[in-house]
């Protein structure tokens, strides 16, 4: 689960998008998270709030949001996005795109691109993250003692967002999501005692 | 892909495994021959679109029964959720519970990793069984006395206030997620089951089997409570409404 780099796509159709699961499932390590339409409601904030490693978008699908949610997007550091493009995209779409899946293109030079786009490092990166920071075994200590996130962020002094993000980090590294489960963990690799828990 | 009545239900199998339990749960045990979905539903009275949407729902995380609604009783849906129940908490939860109990004898090292494991998976039981108890005790009795109240509304013409009180809608809201623990619990042995020695060939056996009843019994779940989700709620909810029409 940590180790793989999340994917979403933007396109609305579905002859498209089926195109771009095939070539996304051609490729280890990466995978597909959530397909949303162009003109959903808050796209942007959705996209954001998933915490992709890459997004797909097909800039036909956005129309006119096209501006305002790729000039968004691109001031997030660590977001990829990879353009769909077709040879009569004009060039002040074109150029938005560093990375680009021609839709004239064969499935090697696609696949080819997809590859450049996620990068070995990003594969590195994820791999690394395998064990918990200290913060987050902080965290983890006192999740599993049964308190709430709000409490938490109280005893430590965060803020409540700041809790959930870490939550969210610790779920991923180790592919445990629930407190019963973490807690299984937690005893199992000597993070608490046995009498520290209810 | 789609599965409908004119293929041939040992082809549909042969194309997904998966559908073993669905259609065993349906009582067409193996061995039922060259026949079409079709021909096997009206050889064995089973209702074609039920099995149909089931069908489909296992086979593809994608597929939503609108069309198929309201061709079938809510009865029928509640006596296919309820085997499952039976089949889940008398055969899949006790084989599981065994593989771990081998897994005690066989394991010559250190237990504390397995006591944790096998208290993990016996807590997640009490919380299924109320899950399913639930559903069994209350949400069940109440849609077969709709359909029921539904069906003689035309020659009574008092309304039942009992019946009024509930809603699914409140099943639905509050209709918690079962499967997220097997989840952990595949990761925990995934990850962390202690190492035995090289050569305890039958450890390393049965928690393979058991991570794959895991995997199995997951999914299963899963699907299930998609068909609670998105079968047994809309028909239901549009029950609702047409009792309610006769106020
Ligand atoms: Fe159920
Ligand atoms: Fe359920």
């Amino acid at each position: 689960m940590e180790s793989v780099v999340s994917i979403y796509i933007v396109e609305n159709n579905f002859l498209l998008r089926s195109g771009i699961e095939g070539l996304i499932q051609e490729i280890p390590g990466l995978i597909l998270k959530e397909v949303f339409e162009g003109n959903e409601k808050n796209l942007y904030e959705k996209l954001i709030d998933k915490k992709p490693d890459i997004i797909i978008v097909d800039p036909n699908s956005l129309g006119d949001n096209f501006i305002s949610i790729i000039s968004k997007l691109q001031d997030e550091a660590d977001i990829k996005i990879i353009g769909l493009t077709r040879e009569d995209c004009p060039e002040n779409i074109c150029s938005r795109f560093k990375y680009q899946l021609p839709y004239e293109a064969n499935k090697h030079i696609l696949l080819e691109n997809l590859r450049d786009a996620c990068g070995s490092d990003a594969l590195l990166k994820k791999n690394k993250q395998g064990s918990l920071s200290k913060r987050e075994l902080v965290i983890l200590k006192e999740v599993v003692k049964g308190l709430t996130n709000q409490e938490v962020a109280d005893k430590l002094f965060l803020s409540i967002h700041t809790v959930m993000t870490h939550r969210k980090n610790i779920t991923k590294k180790l592919g445990i999501k629930t407190v019963s489960g973490l807690m299984v963990y937690a005893l199992m690799n000597n993070i608490i005692d046995i009498n520290e828990v209810g | 892909m789609l599965i409908v009545g004119e293929m041939k239900l040992a082809e549909v199998i042969h194309h997904d495994y998966n559908l073993v339990p669905v259609v065993n749960r349906f009582n067409i045990p193996l061995g039922f021959g060259d026949g079409t979905i079709k021909q096997i539903c009206a050889e064995r009275n089973v209702n074609l679109e039920f099995l149909l949407s089931i069908l489909n729902t296992f086979h593809d995380p994608q597929y939503f029964p609108k069309d198929h609604l309201k061709s079938f009783p809510a009865s029928i849906i509640v006596n296919y959720l309820h085997k499952a129940h039976t089949y889940y908490l008398d055969e899949k939860i006790p084989q599981i519970k065994q593989m771990i109990k081998q897994l005690f004898e066989l394991s010559e090292g250190n237990k504390k990793t397995l006591n944790l494991i096998s208290n993990f998976f016996n807590n997640y039981c009490k919380e299924f069984e109320s899950h399913v108890d639930r559903e069994e005790a209350e949400v069940y009795p109440y849609v077969l006395a709709l359909e029921e109240a539904l069906k003689n509304s035309s020659k009574e013409k008092h309304i039942n206030e009992e019946l009024l009180k509930y809603s699914i809608g409140t099943y639905e809201e509050d209709h918690e997620d079962v499967e997220e623990k097997l989840f952990d619990m595949k990761s925990l042995i995934i990850k962390y089951l202690p190492l035995e020695s090289a050569d305890n060939k039958l450890f390393e056996e049965v928690s393979y089997s058991l991570l794959r009843e895991l995997f199995v019994l997951e999914k299963d779940l899963n699907e299930h409570s998609r068909i609670e989700d998105l079968i047994l709620v809309p028909k239901v909810e549009g029950m609702e409404k047409q009792y309610k029409s006769k106020l």
